[in-house]
Order: C-alpha cells, then structure tokens, then sequence
C-alpha cells in the first residue's frame, strides 16, 4: 500500500477516534496503518463517546424536534435587551466603529451557516404549502435546491431566510448598475429590528448595528459556496430614518463560476 | 382568588394583548451567540462567563422593569411571596413566554426557587464536551441578574443562583431567589 | 452490504465517520469489507478520491441528495454523496458482499476472509441461497444503483441530516468541528439499521 498522501493521513486519524464497536471486528487490526503520533494525542473510543451527562429522562438537543420552536413568538423587548447587551459587550472590547461592526458582523456569521441549515431542513420535511423556502418572489421548487447561481441566493436571503428572523421579507433586492461594480448586489430593510431599540450615541452615527444582520447574510452566502463580503449601511429616508442597506460584494471565484454556470445553462 | 391565579391571568392576558412579540427562534440563537462568545473571549473561565452573564441581565433588568410597570400597570406587592407570583407569572411570561413553578419556601418566607419546565434560552443548546462546563458553566445566568437588576429598582435587594440545570444533567432547572433586604431608605413616597 | 459513512467539512476536514452492515436480508448490522486489514484506509481512500466528483455535481445539480456519484470497481465501491446547504458532504461507500451470502459471511467473521481477494465480484451475482420473500431487501443489500437502493440511501441521509442540523444548532458548534456526541453516533447507527 503506497504511503497516503497528506490530507488522507488527517482523516487516518481522525477515523480511529472514531472507530465504534459495531465496526469492531474490521477495525481490530487498523493500527498497523495508524502512525504512533497520532495516538499518542487522539481519544480512544471510549474517550470520544460522549463525556455529557443527560437528565434522566434522557433527553438530549437529539430528542428535541427541530421545528418545535418554529411559530414561537418571544418579547420583542426582550430581544432588543439582550442585542442591546451583545452591542454593549462588543463594544468594550473593540477600538472604533469599524471594528466593532466587525465584531457584530463576525457574530452573525455563524447563525448564518446555522440558519442555512435550519431553513432546508423545514423545508423537507415541511409541508408543501408552508414550505419555508418558498419565497413569493420566486418560483417555489420542491424539492429545495441549494443555490447555485447568485440570482436563487438572493431570494433565499430576501424571502425566507427574511422571514425566519423576522417574520416578513426584506424591503427590496437590487443588482448594482455600475457597470464597474457587477459583483454588488443590495438588499433593504427598511425598519430594520436591530436598530429598533438600540440608540446609538451621536458620536457613533456612522455605527449600523445591522452589521450583525450583515453577518448572519454573509455566512448565509459563505455557507452556500458563494464568497461574500456584505455590509451594512444607513441610508435615511423621510418615511423611514433607520432604513439600511445590506451590500453583498462577491467575490472574484463567485463571478467566475458565475459565467461558467451561465453558459452550461444551470439556472 | 389565589394572588397566584390573579397573576397568572394578568401575565396571560399581558402577553396576549400588549407584548410586541418577535421569532422566539431569533431570541434563542442570540442569546446562545453571545454565552458561546463569551465562553471564547473568557477562554473557558466559566466562573467568569457567569459573572459576565450576571452583569449583563443586571443591566437589562434595571432597564426592563420599567417596560414591566408600564405594561402591567401593577401596585407594590404585599409581600416576598406575592413579588415571587408576579415574577414567575406575570414577569417571566412578559418576557419569556414562560412561567417557573415558585416552590420551596423556606419557612420564613424570604426564600424561594423557581423550577423551569421550559426554558427558550436554552432551546437547541447542548454544553461543550469539555469535562467542566457542565460543572461550571451556568447557560441561562443571565436571568439571576435580570432578577437581581429589576427588583432592585423597586426597592429590594435579592441574590439569585441556579442550583440545577437540566443542561448539566440535573433533572430539573432550578433558580434560587434569597431577599436580602428591603432597601428602606430610598423609599419613594407611595404612588397613588 | 457493508457501508462506511463520513462526514467532511466544506474543506474537507473530517468530522465523523463510521463502518456498520446492512440489517436487511438478516443482515447483524456489522461491516465485512473484503479486505479488513486495510478497509478503513481503503474506505478513506476511494471517498476522497470521490471528492471531485461531489464538487462537479455539486454546481450542475441543486438537489442536497446527488444520489450514486462514483465507483471504485477494483474494490467494488460505490459512493453516494448528499451535500448540505452549508457546504459539509455526507458519503457513503457501500460495498456488495461477495458471492456468499451474508449469513456465510457471519459464519467467516470479519477474519481474513477477504484478504485472498478472489477476483472482485459485483454485487448482482448475489442471488446465491436467498430466498424469493428477500428479494427486496436484497435488491439493496446487492444492487447498490438500483431505485431501491438509491431510495434507501436518501431516507438515510435525510435521517442523518435532521440529527446533523440539531447539531450544528447549538451555539457551541462551531463549522468545522468534530461530531464526539455519542447521541448523535447511536442515531446515525439507529438509521443505518432502519433504511440500509
């Protein structure tokens, strides 16, 4: 047998943390294949079955229906309470506005990739009709396809991802018109919850507390295989002071395979 | 009518007329953002975290229990026992869509716990596997200074503690509310 | 049938992985692949090398199930890929047992038996010594791309995917993480024996 190349030697190790006792019997010899080191620092099997203790009626997040929580309605206040503190607490710990919208946005971006998730989930399992990808601005498809072009994403975010945050869609989606700039896209709330309750003192005026909204679109797009910066910004009007927009910026590889999807004709 | 039954059917009726509600989901993953951050800025200090979260539901609750008089437009409590109906009952639902069973009375009436059936901020959460959180780490820490913060600002000092928590294996979650003492001397002059 | 199931990040860092038999056709649930002394690296090995053809279906095909992707013939493998929205794949190998039946195989343990490595057998000349009440179940214990099986598979990924999105829900996961939960093991166990 020739000597793995690296990246099989990592899942080499991995796998014999992980080797169960219903594999046993085909697993009794695999040390002739493990390299000293990488037992050394691995769990054993029984170290890598789970060390938590369960209550006793042995309930676990496993036994918890994932759409349990779907149409729960919580305080308002209370959201704006606790983002208020995450703001607050972000903003002890950063230099100036930009890196604490980082900090926000790097916050978000995990509760992206989750959401993602979650949003797919209900769909296939949900009924038809309910179908939490269904977006009213596109044509609803079942069963739900990850996105593959830049176009379907943007109505995962604008419509249902939209929805699962905040009970309704966002205000409106946009595509750049400067020829310069083929990669930005925009997305507008125009009473953003995040800002509802946060007063932003005059000195921090450029400071848009929807960068945590920003985040969670950014790992919505990272998590689907489109690269993205987004970010967010105050754009006042008359009718609506705390209107945002959310601006994606694609990255270089995303608009390349953009034009070779768009060719082989993959919607 | 039981003080108990009065406040259930007052926190009922609050939450199903005057409470802005939002996506209960957006509240859980929010708040499990910010314990998980901080278990990551605090490299695994539990003790701290706690203390953090403490901090942190001190601030809210001194600012929400305004939201909370507002809302429920309710007078002084008689007594510790009917403060702790109205937390459970009226508070706790304004807030959290929930109301903890309030038992376990020390036979002076200055203690009690309240036990969670449910518990939102917890919803999808599952401890690090690390050996000491589910030793350490208290997940929903933030409610005691909530309590501790909003009933201060009615005169009432009180310390709050989790003693159990269905996440750490314990079958049952359970907060333990002391009276410290009423703080007299800021007494504003009876309203109404 | 013996499976081998893995789960890789989007960049392709392991995150679980686990060997179990079929439990159709009286199958115990316990894995025989034909050459035990090296299954594990071998089972890695054709998954990864799998791994380019995930990524070309993965822009052609929207679906989360891309149903059968690749095959190994020298050892008889076939992989079937189911990706999440969020970017981690979940493979599975199958590998049709040989000539002999799986109770034959029981009796051989998971021995040297297949380290003579007789010339590889695919799966459709098991038709030996089952019974005609078996044939469906033995359509996916035998025939990895058949209908049956490819159905079979997706109820297992779909099964496995709800336990993974209540995992990757906690706030404490983080992308890229090792799966330790031993819950979460027993169910991916739990639906390897219902659909495979």
């Amino acid at each position: 047998m020739a000597q793995p190349p690296p990246r099989h030697a990592t899942m080499l190790s991995l796998s014999n943390s992980n080797s169960n006792s219903n594999s046993h019997s085909n697993l009794s010899s695999t040390t002739t294949i493990s390299t000293p080191q990488t037992q050394t620092h691995l769990p054993t099997p029984s170290q890598s079955s789970t060390g938590l203790r369960v209550p006793s009626n042995r309930k676990t997040i496993y036994d918890r229906h994932l759409n349990r929580s779907r149409n729960a309605e919580l305080s308002r206040a209370s959201f704006a309470f606790l983002f208020g503190e995450m703001v607050t607490y972000a903003q002890r710990r950063v230099t100036g506005i930009q890196d604490l919208e980082r900090r926000l946005n790097e916050q978000g971006y995990p509760l992206g990739l989750r959401l993602l998730d979650l949003l797919f989930y209900r769909t296939v399992t949900g009924s038809s009709s309910s179908s939490a990808l269904s977006s009213s601005s596109s044509t609803s498809a079942s069963p739900p396809n990850r996105p593959l072009r830049i176009l379907p994403l943007l109505h995962l975010i604008h419509g249902p991802l939209w929805r699962l945050l905040f009970t309704r869609p966002a205000d409106a989606l946009e595509h750049s018109v400067s020829p310069d700039t083929p990669n930005e896209y925009m997305i507008t709330d125009n009473d953003p919850l995040v800002n509802t309750y946060i007063s932003v003192p005059k000195e921090m005026s450029m400071l848009n507390c929807a960068a945590f909204v920003a985040g969670i679109i950014e790992g919505v797009c990272d998590g689907c295989g489109f690269e993205a910066k987004v970010t967010a910004h105050n754009q006042p009007t008359e009718m609506w002071p705390s209107r945002t927009i959310f601006l994606l910026r694609f990255g270089e590889s995303v608009m390349e395979r953009e034009k070779v999807l768009e060719r082989a004709g993959v919607k | 009518m039981s003080s108990t039954t009065k406040a259930s059917r007052i926190g009922e009726e609050l939450w199903k007329t005057r409470v802005d509600k939002v996506n209960a989901e957006l509240v859980t993953l929010t708040y499990g953002t910010i314990v998980a951050q901080l278990c990551q800025d605090y490299d695994g200090n539990y003790q701290e975290v706690n203390k953090q979260l403490e901090k942190m539901g001190y601030n809210i609750g001194m600012r929400l229990i305004e939201d909370f008089l507002a809302k429920s437009n309710i007078g002084r409590c008689a007594n510790f026992r009917e403060t702790a109906d109205m937390i459970s009952k009226v508070g706790f639902r304004i807030f959290l869509n929930i109301a903890p069973t309030v038992t376990n009375w020390t036979s002076d009436n200055n203690q009690f716990s309240l036990v969670f059936d449910e518990n939102p901020l917890a919803d999808f959460v599952e401890l690090p596997d690390d050996g000491r959180a589910q030793d350490e780490l208290w997940f929903s820490n933030i409610l005691c200074g909530v309590l501790r913060g909003a009933l201060e600002m009615v005169q009432m000092q009180i310390e709050a503690h989790f003693v159990s928590d269905v996440l750490r294996g314990d079958d049952a979650t359970e907060m333990r509310v002391s009276l410290v003492r009423y703080i007299e001397d800021e007494m504003p002059p009876e309203e109404e | 049938m013996s499976y081998y199931f893995t789960i890789l990040s989007p960049t392709d860092v392991p995150l679980f992985n686990i060997a179990f038999g079929t439990s159709k056709s009286g199958g115990d649930g316990i894995a025989r692949f034909r050459f035990p002394d090296t299954a594990q690296y071998m089972n890695q090995f054709i998954i990864h090398s799998s791994l380019d053809m995930v990524e070309e279906a993965q822009w052609m095909n929207g679906n989360m199930y891309l149903k059968h992707i690749d095959t190994y013939p020298p050892a008889s493998a076939y992989i079937s890929a189911f990706l999440t929205p969020s970017g981690a794949r979940f493979l599975l190998l199958h590998q049709p047992p040989h000539a002999a039946g799986p109770n034959a195989n029981a009796g051989g343990g998971g021995g040297g038996g297949g380290i003579g490595g007789s010339s590889s057998i695919l799966g459709g000349s098991f038709a030996a010594g089952s019974s005609a009440a078996r044939a469906s179940a033995s359509s996916i214990a035998a025939n990895p791309t058949s209908p049956q099986t490819e159905e079979a598979v997706r109820q297992f990924m779909a099964e496995v995917y709800e336990n993974y999105v209540k995992t990757v829900m906690n706030p404490f996961y983080r992308q890229g993480m090792e799966i330790r939960s031993a819950v979460f093991r027993s169910r991916v166990t739990a639906a390897g024996r219902k659909w495979l």
